[in-house]
C-alpha cells in the first residue's frame, strides 16, 4: 500500500559531502600541531638483515596487486553510482541473476584471481620461508653467534657464550636490553620468558618471534649493516609492555671481538662461582 | 506445520516488555542493548585515541572521573583495561547483540514466513543470558586490582594470577562465557527456526540472504562458542582455583600446561568469530544492494554457497593469528595456504555484489550507500589481509597497527556499516517510522571519510613498525618517529565518533517522533513487507504462500509497470 | 529448564571439586642453589591463585622530627607547632611523648590500595610478601630491592637515614639506568600509597618501626663550581679520584705508572690484576634466599650508571651514598655539615665520571684503545 514516505531516489548527496568537512578540517589541522625536531617517518628503516629485504620486496609486490585489485573494484563501484543512478525513465537491465555465461565468467575471474593474486604471493613467501626466515643455521655452519634471551617483565635478558662457547660458564657475558652482535654473521637466538609470553620484535632486521614462558623458541637473522637497531616487545605482557625496549648493537668485526674479549674479561671478574641462582643458561636447542 | 491458530499476546506488563517471548520485542531488547554498549565501546575508543595522542595528559570532561587518582590523566593498567574491554565490548555486547541478536531475531521469522521463533521461550532466555553476562562484564570494572587487562585475547600467562592477579580477570572470563551461552541458544534457535518454520513455498532457493547470512552464522556459533567456553572455563579454574592448563611446569605450582594450549582454544572460535560477525552483513548487503539497484542478486547459488564454503573453511584458517608464536613450518604453511583458500569464496561474492549493481537502476538511499560502503571498506580490509595472510609479510607486521587496520575494517566497519544498512532499511517495519534520510546520508558520508583516514593511517603506522597495545609511543626513538601518524588517527577518531552522535539523533528523534511509515516504503517483495509496519504480535495474519524469489526485480513478466513483486504474488507466465 | 540447571551446576560442582583434588598442596623445598633444570625455571616462580589483598590492621610508622620540620614547611596549613611539638591537623603525624618519636598512622584502607597497587605494579619482581623475590627476579643481579631491609640505595639521601616519600617517590619515576627498574608511568598519588605500603613492610624495631630511625633528606646539593671550566673539573676530578682510592672498588683508569706518581707512594708499587676491573662486592642490602649476592662496582666506561643522568646526579649519587655497597657518604648534609670530602671535589669527581661515560661508554674502539693504554705496560 502506497502512502507515507517516499523514498528519496535522485538526490545528489550534496548535504552528506557537507560532512566530510569536519573530517578534512581535522586532517588540515594534525600536522600543525605537530613539533618540528622529530622526523616524520612512515615506512620501516631500510632492511639491516640479510632476508630483510625480501619483506619490502613482497610488500611492494602485494601493494601492487592489491593496487590494481582496488582500483578495478573502485571503478565497478562509482561506475553504476553515476550512471545506473535511479532517475525517470531509466530502468535496470533484468538479468535473472546469473546465467551459464556469467557462471563461466565468475569462475574464471576467480581462478585468475587466485592465481594471479594468491599464488603469485604464496610462490614468492614460500622460497622466502624457506630460504631466509626459517632458514636456520645448523650447528655446522661455523662462525654462528648464539644466543639465548629470557625475557621478563619489563625487561631482555641477553646471553652469549663468550669465548668457549658454552653457556653457563663464567666467560657468559649477560647483559639488560642490549646485545651486542658482529655484522655479517649469523646469530641465532633462542629465546624463552620467566614469566608471561612477550615476542621480540627487531624492526630494521624484519624479525619477529614470541619468547613463551616453559619453552624455547628459536629466531636468526644475518645483520649485514654495523649501527643501533631498536628491540621492541610485539606480544601484550602488562602494564609496562610499552616500556620493554631494548637496543641491538652490530659492530664490525674486529670491534666485535674486542668489545667480546672485554666482555668476557669484565664477566670473569665478576663471576660468583657460589651464586648458583644468578646462572639461568639453558643448554642449547639446535 | 506449524498450523494456523494465532496465541493471543500477553498483557501483563512483564511479558509484554521485559520478559517478552515475541521475537519483534527481543528483538528491539538486543538492539538497544547493541546501542548502548557500541556507545560504551565508542566512549573507550576516544580515550585509547586520546592517550595515544597525548600521552599522559589528562582526558577532558571525564579524565577526572574515571582516573582520579592519576589527575584524569588514562594511567598504563586503566589503558590495557581499556582497549580489552573495549575490544569485549564492541564484538560481543556491541555487534553481536545487534546484528545477530536484534536482526536475526527481528527478520528471521518475518522472512521465512513464520508467527515467531520455534523456541520462544529459549529465545527469551538468551536475551536474559546476555543481561548477567554484560553485568558481570561492567562490575568487573570496579573490583580491586581492576578489571582485565590481557587484551580481548586474553593470552595467558598474562591472563593467568601470573600476569593479572585479582578477580577482574576471572569475571571478565565468566562474562564471555555468558554471553556465548547466550549466543548458542540463539544460534539453535535460529538454525532449527530456519529449516523447519519456513511457509510453504518458502524453499532453500527462495530465502533472501539475510536469512542465509544469519543461517551460516548460527551453524559457526552452536559450533564454535563451546570452544572459547570451554577455555574460559579451564581458565577461570587455572585462575581460582590453582590448576595449571595454561600455566607451564617452570612457574606452575606443581604440574604443567602450555599457554600456546590457550590460543589455539581461542582461535578455533576466534577465527569462525570474525565470520560470525560478518555473515549477516554479507546476508544484509547482499540483499540491500539488490533492492536498491532494483535487479536481482547476482550469482544468487554462487553467492550461498561461497558463504558456506566460508563457513567450512573458517575453522581450519586460524593458525594464521599464531605464525610468531613458533608453530613448525608444515603448520604455518598449511594454515598459511587454507587462508589463500578461503579468500576465494569471499572475493566470488564480493564481484557478485558488484555485478548485482552493475547496470541496475541504483536508488542511493542512506541505506544503500552503507551497503555500498560495506563493499568499498571490506575490500580495501580484506585486500590488506594478504600481507598477513602471507607469513614473511606477517612477521613483520604482527602485533602491529596494521594488524588493527585491517581487522577494524574487515570486522568492525563492514559489519557496523551492514548493521546500519540494516537500522536505516527495516527500522520503518520495526517502529513504523522512517529515520531521516537527509540525517542518513550525512552519517554516512561523516563516517565513511574519517574512517578510510583513521584505519588507513593505521596501515602505514604498522608498515613504520609501531606495535600495538602500547601506552606510549614516544618513549623510544623508534616509535617516536611515527607518533605523526598518531595525531592525525586521533583526529580524524574523534570526528568520527561525533559523527555517530548523527545516528542517535536520527533513532532518538525518530523513534520518539509520529509513526508515518507505509506498509513498504522501499518498495521490496520479501514477506516481511507484506504484514504492517510494524507488524503485528502475530505478525501474519494467515501464513503466506510463497511462489517467487525474494530479488526478482525489473522482471519484464512483472505486471501492473512495477518493477518489484511480492514474494506471495506469481510473476506473469 | 530447571533440570537442565541443576544438572549443569551439579557437572561444575563435580569438576571443581576434582580440579581441587588435583591442585597439590605445597611444594617441596628446593636446594636453592642448584642450577635451574630448564629455562625460568626456580624456586621461587610461582603462579599465585590467592594472594592477600586487603590490610585490616592500620600501620604504626615511625617519624623523627627532621621529617616532620620538612612536612610542616610544605603544609603550613596542615601542621601547627605547640609547645615545640608539632601538630597535625590530619591527625596522621602524632607525638609520642615516652619515646619522643612522631608516630604516622597509616589508615588500612590507603594500605590496602597500596598493597593492591603494590601487588599490580611492583610483585613481579620485588615480590608478593615485598622480599625482592618474585617470579621474575631470578638469576637478576643486581636484585630487586628486599623492602623487608629498609636499605635503599640512590635515594639521595644518605645511606645513615631513612628516605623521606618524597625521594621514594621521585627515586620510582626516575629508574635506576642499566636495570629492570625503568622509570615507571605510575602516578604520583599511587606512588605516595605505595611507598606507604612499602614502609609498612619493615620488620618489627626495625626501619620505619624503630623510633630510633631518623628520616633523612636530600643531600645537600650545592650549585656546580666547575661550571664554564669542565675540562679542569676533569683533570681535578682524575685527581681526586685515583688520590682517594676510588680504585678500590671502581676500576683505575691511569696507567700503574701514572697512578703511582698520583698517590706519592713508591713506583714500584704494585696492584692486583682486577685494577682495571670493578671488583666483586657483597652488598650487604643483597640478600638472595639467604645468600649474600657480590655484584661488581661499575665500570664507568662500559656499565650504565644507575643514577648518574648529569653531572648534578653524579655529584648526588657520590654525595649521599649508596647504602649496604660500601660507598659511604662523602658529603654532607645541611649547609651547616661537614662532608668527609669538599664539595667542591665531588664535583670535579663527577665531572671526571661523566667524562668517562660519555667519551667511552658505547664506543667500543675508543674504548678499547683507551683501555688499552690504562693497561700498557710501562
Amino acid at each position: 500500500m502506497r502512502g507515507g514516505t517516499t523514498i528519496e531516489t535522485v538526490r545528489r548527496p550534496r548535504a552528506g559531502l557537507l560532512g566530510a568537512l569536519p573530517a578534512l578540517l581535522g586532517l588540515l589541522l594534525a600536522p600543525a600541531a605537530r613539533a618540528q625536531d622529530v622526523v616524520h617517518r612512515w615506512a620501516p628503516n631500510p632492511p639491516a638483515s640479510s632476508y630483510g629485504e625480501r619483506f619490502d620486496h613482497l610488500f611492494a609486490l602485494i601493494t601492487m596487486l592489491i593496487g590494481v585489485s582496488f582500483a578495478i573494484v573502485l571503478v565497478l563501484l562509482v561506475v553504476p553510482v553515476i550512471r545506473d543512478r535511479a532517475r525517470p525513465g531509466h530502468k535496470a537491465s533484468f538479468d535473472h541473476g546469473s546465467s551459464l555465461h556469467d557462471k563461466r565468467f565468475t569462475a574464471i575471474v576467480s581462478v585468475v584471481v587466485f592465481v594471479v593474486l594468491d599464488a603469485w604471493v604464496l610462490w614468492v613467501t614460500m622460497k622466502d620461508l624457506r630460504e631466509g626466515y626459517w632458514n636456520i643455521p645448523r650447528p655446522d655452519v661455523p662462525d654462528v653467534l648464539r644466543v639465548e634471551l629470557l625475557a621478563q617483565q619489563w625487561s631482555w635478558n641477553f646471553r652469549t657464550p663468550g669465548s668457549d662457547g658454552q653457556f653457563g660458564t663464567a666467560d657468559d657475558i649477560v647483559t639488560l636490553n642490549e646485545l651486542t652482535v658482529p655484522q655479517d654473521r649469523p646469530v641465532v637466538i633462542n629465546e624463552s620468558s620467566k614469566d608471561v609470553i612477550h615476542s621480540l620484535y627487531v624492526p630494521d632486521m624484519r624479525v619477529k618471534r614470541d619468547a613463551n614462558p616453559g619453552s624455547i623458541n628459536e629466531l636468526w637473522f644475518q645483520p649485514v649493516k654495523s649501527g643501533d637497531f631498536q628491540i621492541l616487545c610485539a606480544e601484550l605482557c602488562g602494564y609496562a609492555h610499552y616500556q620493554m625496549q631494548g637496543k641491538l648493537h652490530v659492530l664490525p668485526q674486529e670491534q666485535y671481538d674486542a668489545w667480546q674479549t672485554e666482555a668476557s674479561r669484565i664477566a670473569l671478574a665478576a663471576w660468583d662461582e657460589n651464586d648458583a641462582e644468578a646462572r639461568w643458561a639453558w643448554e642449547f636447542k639446535e | 506445520m506449524s498450523g494456523d491458530h494465532i496465541h493471543p499476546r500477553p498483557t501483563s506488563f512483564l511479558r509484554r516488555y521485559v520478559f517478552s517471548t515475541d521475537h519483534k520485542v527481543i528483538a528491539k531488547q538486543f538492539m538497544w542493548m547493541g546501542f548502548v554498549w557500541l556507545f560504551v565501546g565508542g566512549v573507550m575508543a576516544m580515550m585509547i585515541r586520546w592517550q595515544l595522542a597525548h600521552p599522559g595528559v589528562p582526558v577532558p570532561l571525564v579524565g577526572k572521573l574515571f582516573y582520579p587518582r592519576s589527575s584524569g590523566a588514562v594511567p598504563p593498567d586503566g589503558y590495557n583495561t581499556l582497549f580489552t574491554m573495549h575490544g569485549t565490548i564492541m564484538i560481543f555486547l556491541g555487534l553481536t547483540p545487534l546484528m545477530i541478536g536484534a536482526f536475526g531475531n527481528f527478520c528471521i521469522p518475518l522472512m521465512i514466513g513464520a508467527r515467531d521463533m520455534i523456541f520462544p521461550t529459549l529465545n527469551m532466555l538468551s536475551f536474559w543470558t546476555l543481561v548477567p553476562g554484560a553485568l558481570v562484564g561492567l562490575f568487573s570494572l570496579f573490583v580491586p586490582l581492576g578489571a582485565a587487562e590481557g587484551g580481548w585475547t586474553a593470552y595467558p600467562t598474562l591472563s593467568s594470577t601470573i600476569g593479572t592477579p585479582g578477580t577482574g580477570e576471572t569475571m571478565w572470563a565468566i562474562s564471555v562465557f555468558l554471553i556465548g551461552a547466550s549466543s548458542i541458544m540463539g544460534g539453535i534457535n535460529y538454525i532449527t527456526t530456519t529449516v523447519r518454520l519456513r511457509a510453504p513455498g518458502m524453499t532453500w532457493g527462495r530465502l533472501p540472504l539475510t536469512v542465509w547470512g544469519l543461517f551460516f552464522t548460527s551453524i559457526l556459533n552452536v559450533l564454535f562458542l563451546p570452544v572459547i567456553g570451554s577455555a574460559m572455563i579451564l581458565m577461570v579454574l587455572d585462575r581460582a582455583f590453582g590448576t595449571s592448563f595454561f600455566v607451564p611446569a617452570t612457574i606452575a605450582h606443581g604440574g604443567g600446561g602450555d599457554p600456546i594450549l590457550y590460543q589455539h582454544l581461542f582461535w578455533i572460535f576466534g577465527h569462525p568469530e570474525v565470520y560470525i560477525l560478518i555473515l549477516p552483513a554479507w546476508g544484509f548487503v547482499g540483499d540491500l544492494l539488490s533492492f536498491f539497484a532494483r535487479k536481482p542478486a547476482f550469482g544468487y547459488k554462487v553467492t550461498v554457497g561461497a558463504m558456506a564454503a566460508v563457513t567450512i573453511l573458517s575453522a581450519v584458517v586460524y593458525g594464521h593469528h599464531m605464525f610468531t608464536t613458533g608453530m613448525t613450518a608444515m603448520l604455518g604453511e598449511s594454515f598459511m595456504l587454507l587462508t589463500m583458500i578461503i579468500s576465494v569464496p569471499g572475493e566470488i561474492l564480493f564481484f557478485n555484489w558488484l555485478h548485482t549493481l552493475w547496470r541496475g537502476n541504483l536508488r542511493l538511499t542512506s541505506s544503500m550507500l552503507f551497503a555500498m560502503g560495506v563493499i568499498f571498506v571490506f575490500g580495501l580490509g580484506g585486500l590488506t589481509g594478504i600481507y598477513l595472510a602471507t607469513i614473511s609479510t606477517d612477521i613483520y607486521l604482527h602485533d602491529t597497527y596494521f594488524v588493527v587496520g585491517h581487522f577494524h575494517l574487515t570486522m568492525a566497519a563492514s559489519a557496523l556499516f551492514g548493521t546500519f544498512a540494516a537500522c536505516y532499511f527495516w527500522f520503518p517495519k520495526m517502529y513504523g517510522k522512517v529515520l531521516s534520510e537527509r540525517l542518513g546520508k550525512l552519517h554516512f558520508w561523516t563516517t565513511i571519510i574519517p574512517l578510510t583516514i583513521v584505519f588507513c593511517t593505521m596501515f602505514v603506522s604498522g608498515y613504520g613498525g609501531m606495535p600495538r597495545r602500547y601506552y606510549d609511543h614516544t618513549g623510544n626513538p623508534y616509535t617516536a618517529e611515527l607518533q605523526w601518524l598518531n595525531d592525525i588517527t586521533t583526529v580524524a577518531a574523534f570526528v568520527l565518533g561525533a559523527a555517530q552522535l548523527l545516528f542517535a539523533w536520527n533513532v532518538i528523534k525518530t523513534v520518539a517522533g509520529k509513526r508515518t511509515a507505509a506498509q513498504n516504503p522501499w518498495e521490496v517483495g520479501t514477506l516481511e513487507w507484506t504484514v504492517p509496519s510494524p507488524p503485528p504480535h502475530h505478525n501474519f495474519d494467515s501464513i503466506p504462500l510463497v511462489v517467487t524469489g525474494p530479488h526478482e526485480f525489473s522482471n519484464p513478466a512483472i505486471r501492473d509497470g512495477k518493477d518489484w513483486i511480492y514474494q506471495t504474488e506469481p510473476l506473469a507466465s | 529448564m530447571t533440570r537442565l540447571l541443576l544438572n549443569s551446576g551439579a557437572a561444575l560442582a563435580l569438576l571443581a571439586a576434582v580440579a581441587g583434588l588435583l591442585a597439590p598442596g605445597d611444594e617441596a623445598a628446593q636446594d636453592e642453589h642448584a642450577a635451574p633444570a630448564s629455562p625460568a625455571a626456580g624456586p621461587h616462580a610461582r603462579a599465585p591463585h590467592a594472594v592477600p589483598l586487603t590490610i585490616t590492621q592500620p600501620d604504626q610508622l615511625l617519624a623523627w622530627v627532621k621529617d616532620i620540620e620538612r612536612r610542616a614547611a610544605d603544609e603550613p596549613d596542615r601542621f601547627s607547632q605547640q609547645d615545640e611539638v608539632w601538630v597535625d591537623a590530619r591527625g596522621e603525624f602524632t607525638w609520642d611523648e615516652e619515646n619522643e618519636v612522631y608516630w604516622q598512622a597509616v589508615p588500612a584502607d590507603l594500605l590496602t590500595r597500596g598493597r593492591q597497587d603494590f601487588v599490580q605494579f611492583c610483585a613481579s619482581c620485588h615480590g608478593l610478601q615485598g622480599d625482592g623475590y618474585g617470579r621474575s627476579a631470578q638469576g637478576l643481579r643486581p636484585p630487586p630491592r628486599s623492602f623487608l631491609r629498609s636499605t635503599f640505595k640512590f635515594t639521595k639521601v644518605p645511606g645513615d637515614f631513612l628516605p623521606n616519600d618524597d625521594a621514594l617517590v621521585a627515586l620510582v619515576q626516575h629508574g635506576l639506568d642499566g636495570t629492570p627498574m625503568l622509570p615507571w608511568a605510575v602516578s604520583k598519588e599511587r606512588l605516595r600509597e605505595i611507598v606507604q605500603y612499602i614502609k609498612s613492610l619493615s620488620p618489627p624495631e626495625e626501619g620505619w618501626h624503630d623510633g630510633t630511625n631518623v628520616i633523612g633528606n636530600e643531600i645537600y646539593t650545592p650549585d656546580d663550581p666547575w661550571a664554564g671550566r669542565e675540562d679542569e673539573a676533569v683533570a681535578e676530578g682524575e685527581k681526586a679520584y685515583h688520590v682517594n682510592q676510588c680504585w678500590s672498588c671502581h676500576p683505575a683508569y691511569v696507567p700503574v705508572a701514572e697512578l703511582n706518581s698520583l698517590r706519592g707512594v713508591d713506583a714500584a708499587t704494585t696492584y692486583d690484576a682486577k685494577l682495571t676491573y670493578g671488583k666483586l662486592k657483597t652488598d650487604s642490602s643483597y640478600e638472595v634466599q639467604g645468600y649474600a649476592v657480590a655484584i661488581p662496582a661499575p665500570d664507568f666506561t662500559w656499565h650504565t650508571l644507575r643514577y648518574s643522568r648529569d653531572a648534578r646526579e653524579t655529584f648526588q649519587t657520590i654525595a649521599a651514598g649508596i647504602a649496604g655497597a660500601g660507598m659511604p657518604t662523602w658529603g654532607r648534609t645541611s649547609p651547616e655539615g661537614k662532608g668527609s670530602v669538599p664539595d667542591e671535589t665531588i664535583w670535579a669527581i663527577a665531572h671526571y665520571v661523566r667524562h668517562l661515560v660519555d667519551t667511552y661508554h658505547g664506543k667500543t674502539a675508543e674504548r678499547a684503545a683507551f683501555m688499552a693504554g690504562v693497561r700498557a705496560e710501562p
